[in-house]
């Protein structure tokens, strides 16, 4: 059975610890501590080391999606607390300003793939260029972004295809049309179930989806759905 | 694909086709001074909007007659404002560029739900099937913004090749691989086209009846070729990507779209010169295909005989030696396509196969 966990970003904005404290009552397995926003990524490294979470087989972290001019290294510096540990850093390519300094985290950090609001690292193409500027860098498929992109999922067919190897995470949710994740839906489900196939077993589908605490199993179970191989069903039947 | 299959073929061939030459050369100024013009001002486009040519500017094929067939293709949340930008367009273009034809296809809005999700059926209308097809055989974006066009793309392709249900089953279809759906509607296109041509001769009274007589039997037939072709192509000539795709259902729509892709961005000529490489036709049907739309190109540059042309009607046309030489033109290419289509040895099964039934 594919493991499914949540971004804390996405049940908590902004509050990590209620987020974790969520996912441990839901029995959830995988987390990503979400540091989207910058100001978020000070308190998170400074909690790590208290932080209990040994509930968890899977922990990464998402760094903000915009750094300030000039904080670029301060922002490293506070992501090796996380690489440190072996926790695998999530990066929005276009937050990047100075490519080779980001070069040593290696394999722990995952480039995600971008929705249509920026302009690159959205389509296998525009991610060549930036795997040959980070050429030990891993993958973070998001699905909800690909599909965005191209909602037939050829698109994130030819990623998968070219950066399959890559590939360490997956983000899923339903992007809506103003690049707004939202709760899983039969059309994204579908959408996903079209390149399943293409995904190990084992790579961890990390949901961020907003969803109330009671929520979350659900949310869980349609994210199983979506990754789940079924026979290819034509249009109009559910 | 060779990045200029067309150029490639003269290099082969020892030979040059300086109309059709001439022709993309012109096609590449003009399209750079209407992106000029277009991004002049506020931004017209955006990741839910492109601003798609069609016709000669898109085959790379202008001339001194062309006109500038463009539609905005919106694939977004609808906004009222969208008819206030397509007039907008349409005032910074009018100076300078001949307006699109009468039909009222071209030089305003489509929408990708009409367009992908109206396939067939009551709600298929020709504009409809016209903006479709031409989208995948004979379009290319003039604006800054292709996000929306590959979209569209990527959605025409996808619902042909997810309800093609005969390469999704097994047998005899599935080793073929030639989407079937895909091209019964191109066919569908060709003869439609046929049709309006006989339609526009009764509608308009026989007023330009000799051009479009000429454009009928090259271009218009042109694009129908390369449609075939490019179905064709994932039995002849599948990309890495289909060849990995052995495996599976799902593998097969999400390669045949990407593959089919390639094809859409490539002009009717650059699919016809890639096909006549990778099939080994021989050089004398590629001359009778490439010299004789050279000839076709040179007659659409020479604005006295586009006039003479414009102005011709049926009956006249029968004594004109303007129009004979059109006739010889049209034989020409039609020789050259029958041989490529019957007497090169793969595409002639598929041909037989596929080409009327």
């Amino acid at each position: 059975m594919r493991k499914v966990g949540f971004s804390t970003g996405a049940l908590a904005k902004g509050d990590f610890r209620r987020a974790v404290g969520m996912l441990q009552q839901a029995g959830v397995a995988l987390i990503e501590l979400s540091a989207l926003r910058q100001s978020e990524l000070q308190p998170l490294a400074e909690a790590l080391p208290d932080l209990n979470l040994s509930s968890f087989s899977y922990v990464s972290v998402h760094a903000p999606s915009r750094i300030d001019g000039g904080t670029e290294k301060c922002v490293l510096a506070f992501l090796d607390t996380f690489v440190q540990r072996g926790l695998p850093i999530i990066i929005h390519p276009d937050a990047i300003q100075d490519f080779s300094a980001w070069r040593s985290i290696g394999s722990l950090l995952l480039v995600e793939n971008m929705d249509l609001r920026k302009r690159i690292g959205r389509t296998a193409s525009e991610l060549s260029e930036i795997f040959s500027k980070l050429p030990d860098a891993a993958l973070c498929l998001d699905l909800g972004h690909a599909r965005q992109v191209d909602s037939t999922m050829s698109e994130a067919a030819l990623i998968l295809g070219k950066f399959g190897s890559r590939l360490k995470q997956l983000h899923i949710s339903e992007v809506n049309t103003m690049s707004h994740h939202e709760s899983l839906s039969l059309s994204a489900i579908r959408a996903f179930n079209k390149v399943s196939h293409l995904i190990p077993d084992d790579c961890p589908l990390i949901l961020e989806t907003p969803v109330r605490p009671e929520e979350i199993q659900k949310e869980v179970d349609r994210a199983r759905d979506a990754l789940a191989f079924s026979a290819l069903l034509p249009a109009g039947v559910a | 694909m060779s990045e200029s299959p067309v150029k490639e073929l003269q290099a082969k061939l020892g030979c040059e086709w300086p109309f059709i030459n001439r022709a993309a050369k012109s096609a590449k100024e003009k399209t750079d001074q209407i992106r000029s013009i277009l991004t002049s001002g506020l931004p017209l486009d955006s990741e839910d909007r492109s601003i798609v040519t069609f016709g000669s500017l898109a085959r790379n094929e202008w001339t001194s007659g062309s006109d500038l067939d463009w539609t905005l293709l919106i694939d977004g949340m609808a906004d009222p404002e969208h008819l206030t930008i397509a007039r907008t367009i349409a005032r910074s273009l009018e100076h300078g560029f001949k307006a699109p034809g009468q039909t009222g296809i071209f030089g305003n809005l489509a929408f990708s739900h009409e367009i992908i999700h109206h396939i067939g059926g009551q709600n298929d209308t020709n504009r409809n099937t016209t903006q479709r097809i031409l989208l995948l055989l004979e379009s290319k974006v003039i604006g800054l913004k292709p996000d929306a066009y590959e979209r569209v793309l990527a959605g025409i392709l996808d619902r042909y090749l997810t309800e093609d249900t005969s390469i999704l089953t097994s047998g005899t279809a599935k080793k073929s691989r030639v989407p079937r759906f895909l091209l019964n509607d191109i066919v569908r296109f060709w003869r439609t086209m046929a049709v309006d041509f006989a339609n526009k001769q009764r509608e308009r009274g026989g007023q330009g009846w000799a051009l479009r007589n000429l454009k009928l039997r090259m271009s218009r037939k042109l694009i129908f070729a390369t449609g075939l072709l490019t179905c064709f192509s994932c039995s002849l000539n599948p990309s890495k990507v289909m060849q990995d795709a052995e495996s599976g259902l799902g593998d097969t729509v999400q390669s045949f779209v990407n593959h089919l892709k390639q094809f859409a961005r490539k002009t009717p000529l650059e699919v016809l010169g890639e096909a006549t490489l990778s099939y080994k036709v021989p050089q004398k049907v590629i001359s009778e295909l490439f010299e004789s739309y050279d000839e076709f190109l040179a007659l659409l540059g020479d604005e006295d005989k586009r006039k003479v042309l414009e102005n011709l009607n049926f009956t006249d046309a029968q004594t004109n030696p303007l129009f004979a030489d059109v006739r010889k033109i049209g034989y020409r290419f039609q020789d050259g396509l029958t041989k490529l289509f019957y007497e090169t040895p793969r595409i002639r099964e598929l041909t037989i196969m596929y080409g009327v039934f």
